[in-house]
Parts: structure tokens; sequence; C-alpha cells
């Protein structure tokens, strides 16, 4: 395993493109904030205070800041789809097979960096909501409701997962991000409306709206309770499932395919 | 022990038979070309024994074994193109063939002074000309010296002072006890630095032995005179004479034993004909080879 990891560090450790990409979607998670956080401060400002709520206040923060970040899950798909699909196209996954990888290993590492940046995606979540909590809310600092960070960083895990199967299937850089842009900005939306519309709930256990279903819009929720939604370990088994599906297809597309 | 046997390997690409029943072994110590034109399977064959490719039928070990990663790790392998980082230096990507090899990095100046990459080692593998794709490649498959090669036309891309340095670096490295196994669609490659060969052409495998058994050449002689129908009359009648290659400005004749040139030309003197062109050859390898293929 540390053997995997430190040739993944070699491999990205001066590739500038891969560092920013990265630099970008973390800072996206407390740049978002911090803007969402500054309106919302002001509208309460020129309200005055009388709209009592305050989003960056504890504990409710955990589920403001994971309902933000919600929209930007997919920032963190876009470095590794580089990383995979950079191997494909320097025909870099053969080499590393060549020189004495077994195909599991090479899956391995790809999927360590699917752990990693979930993990990121999530200690900085925390950070931000941490460093915003203590400006702007007006209890003390509290780990309650915090369960919705866990969700959050499903909802990474499992759209990652889809860059990683994009990349795996289609190969190419190009087509890979429009189709994992496609699919995370249109597809899995339109699907979840006609489904919910035609046949029913249901339609809120596609991938993408599961882990949203767990983040409801903050404060909205307690006053208008969705009745027919299922319970919250539906959707989070399905999360799981989702995710386990995804690393069965990925191990299964490049354990038996020609490289 | 072999190195590498194979088989009845077999594999399919759509429409296309890429290997039929493929079966061979390499010896210990050999260096052993797999000879045969453009699109014949060679690098397939190659890609099955690294485990890049899936064989849709048969098996192959290595070092009398089932295969494994932890074996290829003991083999260098340079097939078909140099495979790297572009936007690594050519030391940091030898950097990560060393780290899955599992060999020390110290390694790494040793083969790039050997490939002549030195100089270059701290340029980024982008701006590498096809050369130096190439010698960085060979530098790889060296890491670690390795007791067994693989490579996939290693004289690819290179200048003549390269392809002569390489083929002098496989030679150096044979006579140190090296396996090689060598894929080449030239000819003179393979007969110039090989022990054993195997010509594959559409799939399948032709002939495979030592190099002196498989690329038999016959030797022929050039005569000519100034009545040359005359002159085809008397040498049929040579004690040793055998047949006629070809008919054009000279005769070309083949002997059933050695001749010697001197005694041929008294020979022929004694019965009136006076050679104006006397000269001993040796098949073309590509005739040999066409020969070959064509049965």
């Amino acid at each position: 395993m540390l053997q995997i990891i430190r040739t993944e560090w070699l491999k990205v450790r001066s590739y500038r493109t891969f560092w920013v990409l990265l630099l970008l979607a973390v800072l996206s998670i407390p740049a978002a904030n911090f803007i969402v956080a500054e309106i919302t401060e002001t509208i309460r400002e020129q309200a005055q205070n009388k709209i009592p709520v305050n989003l960056y206040d504890f504990p409710i923060i955990w589920q403001s800041v994971s309902w933000i970040n919600s929209f930007m899950t997919a920032v963190f798909g876009f470095p590794l789809l580089i990383l995979v699909t950079n191997e494909f196209t320097y025909k870099t996954h053969r080499q590393n097979i060549i020189d004495g990888w077994e195909r599991r290993d090479f899956v391995l590492a790809k999927l360590y960096w699917w752990l990693a940046f979930g993990v990121l995606a999530l200690l900085t979540t925390m950070l931000t909501g941490t460093l915003l909590g203590l400006a702007y809310a007006l209890h003390p600092f509290s780990f309650e409701d915090s369960r919705f960070l866990f969700y959050y960083f499903l909802q990474v895990e499992v759209s990652m997962g889809i860059a990683l199967l994009i990349a795996v299937l289609v190969r190419r850089a190009g087509l890979a991000i429009v189709l994992y842009l496609a699919y995370i900005m249109l597809v899995d939306q339109l699907l979840v409306l006609i489904v919910k519309r035609k046949v029913g709930e249901i339609g809120g256990l596609l991938p993408m709206q599961a882990a949203d279903e767990l983040i409801p819009f903050p404060i909205i929720d307690k006053f208008i309770p969705d009745t027919n939604r299922y319970d919250d370990s539906v959707y989070l088994i399905m999360l799981l499932v989702y995710i386990a599906l995804m690393i069965f297809l990925v191990f299964r597309r490049m354990l038996k395919t020609d490289y | 022990m072999s190195i590498l046997s194979l088989h009845s390997i077999s594999k399919r690409y759509g429409a296309i038979q890429a290997l039929s029943g493929v079966s061979f072994e390499v010896p210990r110590g050999a260096v052993f070309g797999i000879l045969g034109p453009n699109g014949s399977g060679k690098t397939t064959l190659l890609g099955i024994v690294t485990d890049v490719l899936k064989a849709d039928e048969g098996t192959y070990r290595l070092f009398d074994e089932a295969p494994t990663a932890a074996q290829r790790r003991q083999i260098g392998t340079l097939l078909e193109t140099p495979n790297f980082y572009h936007y690594l230096s050519a030391y940091r990507n030898l950097q990560v063939a060393a780290s899955i090899k599992q060999r020390p990095e110290q390694d790494i100046s040793r083969v790039l002074e050997i490939a002549g990459l030195t100089a270059r080692q701290h340029s980024r593998f982008k701006t590498y000309s096809l050369g130096m794709k190439q010698r960085l490649a060979i530098a790889s498959a060296l890491l670690g010296d390795p007791e067994v090669l693989i490579l996939d036309e290693p004289t690819n891309g290179l200048d003549p002072a390269g392809i002569a340095e390489v083929r002098q670096l496989i030679l150096e490295l044979a006579r140190s006890g090296k396996t090689i196994i060598l894929a080449s669609h030239l000819l003179d490659e393979v007969e110039k630095v090989c022990s054993h060969v195997a010509i594959l052409q559409k799939g399948k495998l032709l002939l495979s032995g030592s190099v002196a058994e498989v690329l038999v050449r016959e030797d022929y002689v050039e005569l000519s005179c100034s009545n040359n129908a005359a002159l085809e009359k008397l040498i049929a009648g040579h004690p040793a004479f055998a047949h006629i290659l070809q008919r054009h400005e000279h005769l070309q004749v083949v002997f059933s034993q050695p001749v010697d040139l001197a005694a041929l030309n008294a020979w022929c003197a004694d019965q009136g004909i006076w050679l104006s062109h006397l000269h001993i050859r040796k098949q073309s390898l590509e005739k040999a080879f066409l020969q070959i293929t064509n049965n």
C-alpha cells in the first residue's frame, strides 16, 4: 500500500495542472461559504434581525455548509478525472503493469486518490464551518448535527465514483469531462424530475439526489417537512450501494479489459 | 530452465485473428528474436506475456512458474512505444518506474548514462526527440539490471549511430549472460544479435529454433562470359551443379557443395570458355525470409 501511495506521489508532485485543479476544488469550499455567510449577514442586518435565523450559527452551520457545498461536489471530480485519463493518454497504465504492478494495484492507486480527495473535502468543510462559526455564530461551538458533514462526504465520494467510472470507460480526458459534467449538472437532475413526476419518490434515490435528499435546505425543512420522502436510512444505504457498485464496476473493467 | 514458455496462445481482435495457437520456449541465456512483418502479432504476443493484453486461449509461464507481477518486476520491458508521463523529467519518470519495480533509485544515473541521456535528465519528457524517448525507454528497461529483457523494436526511431549503439548494447548484455527477447521486423537486426528466432506471420508461428537453422541461406556463384547460353550448357555439366537461380547479365548458379573459384575458372577454361565475371555471393536475407514466409 505504501509503495503504491509513494509511486502516485512521485507521479503528481511536480504536476502543476493537477495541483491547480485541486487547489481550486479546495478553495471553492471556503470561498462559496464565505460569500453566502456575508450575504446572509447583510440581509440579517438590513432586516434588523426581523428574520431571526442565522445560517452560520451552531449547530445549523454544519447543515448549511454541507448544503452550500452540495452544489459544488463536482469540483473534486476534475483532478481525479485528469489523473486517471492521463494514464490512458500517455499509456502509462500499460507501463505500470509492464513494470510490475498487478492490475489491482493500478485500480487501488486511483481509489486512494478517490478516498483522499473525499477526506480532504470533508476536512476543508469542517475547518470552514469552524472558522465561519467562530466569526458569525451566536451560540458556542458544537458538533451537534455534524452528520450532515458525513452526508456531504458521501456525496463527494459518489460524484468522484461517477468520474472514476466514466474515466475508465471512455479513457479520453475531453470526452470524460464533458460526460461527467453533463451527468452531474443535467442528466441526474432531469431524471430526478421526470421520475419523481411520473413514478414517484423513487426518483430521489438517484445517485446525486440521494445525498441532496439527506441535506435539505436548512431551516425550511423544519417548517415544511417533506412527508413523502423515505427514511434517512434508505438514502444512506443507497449512497453506500452506489459507492460499492462503482468500485465493483471500475475493478471489473480494469481487471478484464486489454490495456 | 526456460525463461518463457508459450502454450497455444490465441488472440482475436474482432474479425482479425492476431495470434493463433502460438507455442515456443525461450531458453535461459538466449537472445531470442521474434521476427515478423508489421502486423504479424509480435507486439500482441509480448503484450500478453506482460499482462497488458488478455489471451483468448492458451497459457504462458515465466521462469517455469505461473506468471505474477513479482516476476514482471524481474524483467525489463520496452513494449511498442515509450510510455512516460509527459510533464515529468526523464529522471522523475525513472523514479516512478524504479518505485514500481522496487529497485533502488541509485541505479537511475547508471542507466541514464548508458542511454546517453545524463545531460538531458532534468528536461521534461515532452521536450524529447523520438530517438531520446526510445533511449529513455531502454534506460527504464535496464533499471535494476534485470536478468531478462523484453525489447520490442528497440531501435525504432534511432539514427544509424543510435541503432549501432543499441545493437552493441544488446550483444554486451547477452554476453553477460542475460536472456533477451527481441521483437523486430528487421531481418539483419535479428541475424546480427540473436541466437534463436521465432518467425511469425499473420499470427501464426512459421518456424522457431536457432538462427543458423532457421535462417539458412544458400551460397551461389555469379558468372558470365561473352556467350552465357554456352556457359549455361557447360555449367550444367559441372559435377557439383545444383540449379540456376537467375539468368540476367550474369548466371546465378547454386552448387551442391562448396566450389573453389580458381578451380571453377580453370575448369571452364579447359572447356574453352573464358569467364569475364566470377563472384561468390550469399543469398540475401530478405530472399531467405521470403522463401520461408511464402511456403
